[in-house]
């Protein structure tokens, strides 16, 4: 229904919004990548830098002001004098929720939102949580949630389906059908596509989450915003205060319950009086009333919006558990030796720092041009998923790249000049002798030598006698490490020629983050 | 039985074989006995993007091996993430002079390409190989990332150690090929030459190849064939090659060394750029074995630019 006098009614300039922040992530998303400078120029790490609930809980644990979150505070300014349009406006996760709404199906209307405390006392969790030592905030940031089903499940997708489609017409169709689509398949792969095609580990998990947080709406709309969302508690809890609020319906509206139909996020109660907290700003109130009632505007005189009806026992309990969560973790055996094949990337903190900055986002594991980082599983503890690792059978870490540290949006990963990351140790590399070919089989070989990537390669070769497995001696080239020029790049377990598990393996061993800390391990 | 009798059971009983076209073996050695000597130029000159044409100039000049709507494919060694002056991969003013010289001679295209060893777009990138090719602002210049679409299993008939493998199409469907190698140091063939950058148009796992290096290099070479072999050395890597990264390790010498002749390209390069013997290096006397070229420098005639 449209206000007469109106040519754009005032969802459809939301809808405008919308679409144009989502189009801006997008093309941010895309553009995390290398594109031929050392340097990068935009990122989605902006987004997460505006995230406020990312930014308190890694300045909680990592008890520092983080100078690269600020802008964070530019947010919930916004949130104090606007309202929480942030989510009905900007939030790409709250638009794809928004415009897969149609995909599922009605909702049923539910007029009284219920249970709606719980998203606080979850926000309290996470919060005490991440202050005590058990980092968990990126697993339900609705910016982490997205980044990681994007990158890890939805641009491979893209990007495999694409590829495969050209694959065809490339290998079946005649010349002239060719000339038409190559160009097409050209041009998708320079603006959409990734550049190669890159596999993740915990993909379709990653998937499956996003399409979890999308899917709630068919049991009540925006469920993910209305009941989980932490970012968007916390923007409630300062929405209350607002100075622009929407407002106008009353108990004289009768038996109309158009806004409350129409109502998203549940906001509107039976005196048909809007809990700024829970408005998102969407206007569709403003758009269906009948009477045009609502307006927007400066709230005056009326009161701060009603206060949460929270327990006072739930919240100590959850302050509590989140406090307390942490107590546990020191019982489990990482505590004394780290999983050995752990490597982090190169500028990674020291572990506990690193588990507390890093959100999750995955951005690092989108940039890394060699396709390496990855995200863990439970190597790293519980808290440790979807923090990013090197698997070198996967990828290596390019020795002139430094992408990670760029993107990082916390610092967890600091950003490093190019000289200092190739003074970064990561881990080291081993021969396994009992595979190596031309220990083992006296077999030629050393690809590992010829692709390490130190100016004074940390493989070095020396002539040998051996027997092959023919039994006739050879002379070949056998090769060895040396430790103080190896970094743990991993280029050589990457190519080396092995099919299955490489002769040449790097650990976490002699890593400079942990450089100088007692080890908790050992002698 | 009769002549005539004779004839035709011979022809009955052969099932006709006889009736093929007779084929000899004839030993490499025989053949270089009657051939006449390979030719090779060398030129030196600090001007890198003059220097191209110079150096061809007494082998007949490019149009000597590109013909006017010819399909040319040049192929440098963009295979490592490194800048021109560490001297990993071909100087980008040696391939845009190679480029810019197909297309006066009437190419209808070059396509510029390699498999890299570091990632494709930092290689393309840092080389400044893509630039140069770029640079040159001519629609039928082309430098392309790798397709993997475009790999072909191809078999290697004469190949020993190698038999089947696969190949970039582009490669092998041009009506020129110009090898266009960087001279460096190289930990297992010793050097890289203009047959060990043939690694760069074929697909697969290529660490394979180095089980038995020298004789799987000749049998790609038995395939992949340049028309023309024209190597860089307008700087050298004398150590810690393939790769580099230490200027301490280059040596800046000025030099471009062509040849139609693969085998001795790389034979010649070897003695005067490295002070080796042809002999220290596998992969040139596996292919003088194959009957690929010329190995012996008494036999290579070499003309000075």
């Amino acid at each position: 229904m449209r206000r007469p006098g109106m040519l754009i009614s005032p969802s459809t300039w939301r809808r405008i919004g919308q679409t144009l922040f989502l189009l801006l992530f997008l093309v941010l998303f895309i553009k995390t990548d290398y594109a031929g400078h050392d340097e990068l120029t935009w990122a989605v790490n902006l987004l997460f830098r505006i995230d406020p609930f990312l930014a308190v809980s890694a300045m909680l644990a990592a008890k520092t002001v983080l100078a690269l979150l600020l802008p964070a505070l530019l947010t919930l300014g916004l949130a104090l004098v606007f309202g929480r349009f942030f989510c009905g406006w900007i939030c790409p996760m709250g638009t794809l929720i928004d415009f897969s709404r149609r995909l599922l199906g009605p909702a049923g209307v539910v007029f009284e939102p219920g249970q709606r405390q719980w998203k606080y006392y979850l926000l309290f969790f996470l919060l005490a949580a991440a202050c005590f030592g058990l980092p968990l905030a990126g697993y339900l940031d609705p910016f982490s949630l997205l980044v990681r089903g994007l990158t890890f499940a939805a641009h491979p997708a893209l990007d495999h389906a694409t590829t495969t489609l050209f694959t065809w017409t490339y290998q079946q169709a005649p010349e002239w059908v060719n000339a038409l689509t190559e160009p097409v398949y050209a041009l998708l792969k320079k603006y959409l596509l990734p550049f190669g095609g890159k596999v993740y580990a915990l993909s379709v998990f990653s998937l499956l989450l996003l399409l979890v947080a999308l899917g709630l709406s068919r049991v009540e709309n925006r469920f993910f915003c209305r009941k989980v969302c932490p970012l968007g508690t916390l923007l409630a809890t300062f929405s209350r205060f607002s100075l622009f609020r929407l407002a106008g319906g009353s108990a004289e509206c009768g038996k109309c319950r158009q806004c409350r139909t129409v109502c998203r996020m549940g906001a509107i109660d039976e005196a048909r009086s809007i809990t700024p907290a829970e408005c998102t700003l969407c206007l569709d109130c403003l758009t269906h009333c009948p009477r045009s009632r609502f307006h927007y505007g400066w709230r005056g005189q009326a009161s701060n919006g009603p206060s949460i009806d929270l327990s006072r026992r739930a919240v100590v309990t959850s302050l509590a558990a989140g406090a307390l969560a942490p107590l546990a973790l020191p019982s489990r055996p990482l505590t004394h030796r780290a999983e050995p094949t752990l490597i982090r990337p190169p500028g990674a903190l020291a572990e506990a720092a690193f588990l507390g900055c890093c959100v999750r986002c995955g951005e690092c594991m989108k940039v890394c041009i060699g396709n390496a980082l990855q995200a863990t599983w439970l190597e790293a503890g519980l808290e440790g998923i979807f923090t990013p690792r090197l698997l070198n059978r996967i990828g290596y870490c390019e020795y002139n790249c430094t992408l990670c540290g760029q993107v990082c949006p916390t610092g967890a990963i600091r950003k490093l000049h190019k000289a200092e990351k190739q003074a970064t140790v990561i881990g080291r590399a081993y021969f396994d002798k009992n595979r190596c070919l031309p220990y083992a089989n006296g077999v030629p070989c050393i690809v590992c030598e010829e692709h390490c990537p130190t100016p004074d390669k940390a493989i070095k070769f020396r002539e040998a006698q051996v027997l092959n497995s023919k039994g006739e001696l050879v002379s070949l080239l056998q090769p060895y490490v040396i430790d103080t020029l190896c970094i743990g790049c991993g280029i050589c377990e990457n190519r080396c020629p092995l099919s299955g598990k490489a002769a040449v393996l790097v650990t976490s061993a002699g890593e400079s983050r942990h450089a100088g800390l007692s080890a908790t391990d050992g002698y | 039985m009769d002549r005539r009798q004779f004839i035709r059971e011979v022809f009955l009983w052969s099932a006709g074989a006889t009736l093929t076209i007779p084929r000899f073996n004839i030993l490499p050695e025989a053949l270089a006995a009657e051939k006449p000597q390979s030719l090779l130029s060398v030129a030196k000159g600090e001007e890198y993007s003059t220097l191209v044409a110079r150096v061809l100039a007494p082998l007949g000049g490019m149009k000597q091996f590109v013909r006017p709507g010819d399909r040319v494919v040049v192929k440098p060694n963009i295979g490592w993430d490194r800048s021109p002056e560490q001297a990993a991969t071909t100087h980008p003013l040696v391939v845009q002079a190679i480029v810019a010289q197909a297309l006066e001679a009437g190419a209808k295209k070059v396509l510029v390409f390699d498999r890299t060893c570091n990632e494709q777009r930092r290689c393309y990138t840092n080389s400044g190989i893509e630039q140069a090719i770029l640079d040159l602002n001519d629609p039928r210049a082309v430098i392309e990332h790798i397709d993997p679409r475009k790999f072909v299993p191809v078999n290697i008939t004469k190949g020993k150690s190698l038999t089947k493998w696969e190949i970039y199409k582009e490669a092998l469907d041009c009506d020129c090929y110009i090898n266009v190698p960087i001279a460096k140091h190289h930990g297992l063939s010793r050097l890289t030459l203009g047959l060990k950058n043939s690694m760069g148009v074929i697909g697969g796992s290529r660490g394979s190849l180095h089980h038995d290096l020298g004789q799987s290099l000749a049998d790609l070479a038995t395939v992949i064939k340049p028309k023309l072999t024209l190597i860089d050395a307008t700087r050298i890597l004398l150590r810690n090659g393939p790769q580099g990264g230490d200027l301490k390790d280059v040596s800046k010498t000025d030099t471009l060394i062509a040849s139609a002749d693969p085998v001795a390209a790389d034979a010649y390069a070897t003695h005067a750029l490295f002070a080796l013997s042809p002999e220290n290096i596998d992969s040139t006397v596996a292919a003088y074995k194959l009957g690929l070229g010329e190995m012996a420098l008494d036999r290579i005639q070499v003309l000075t630019a």
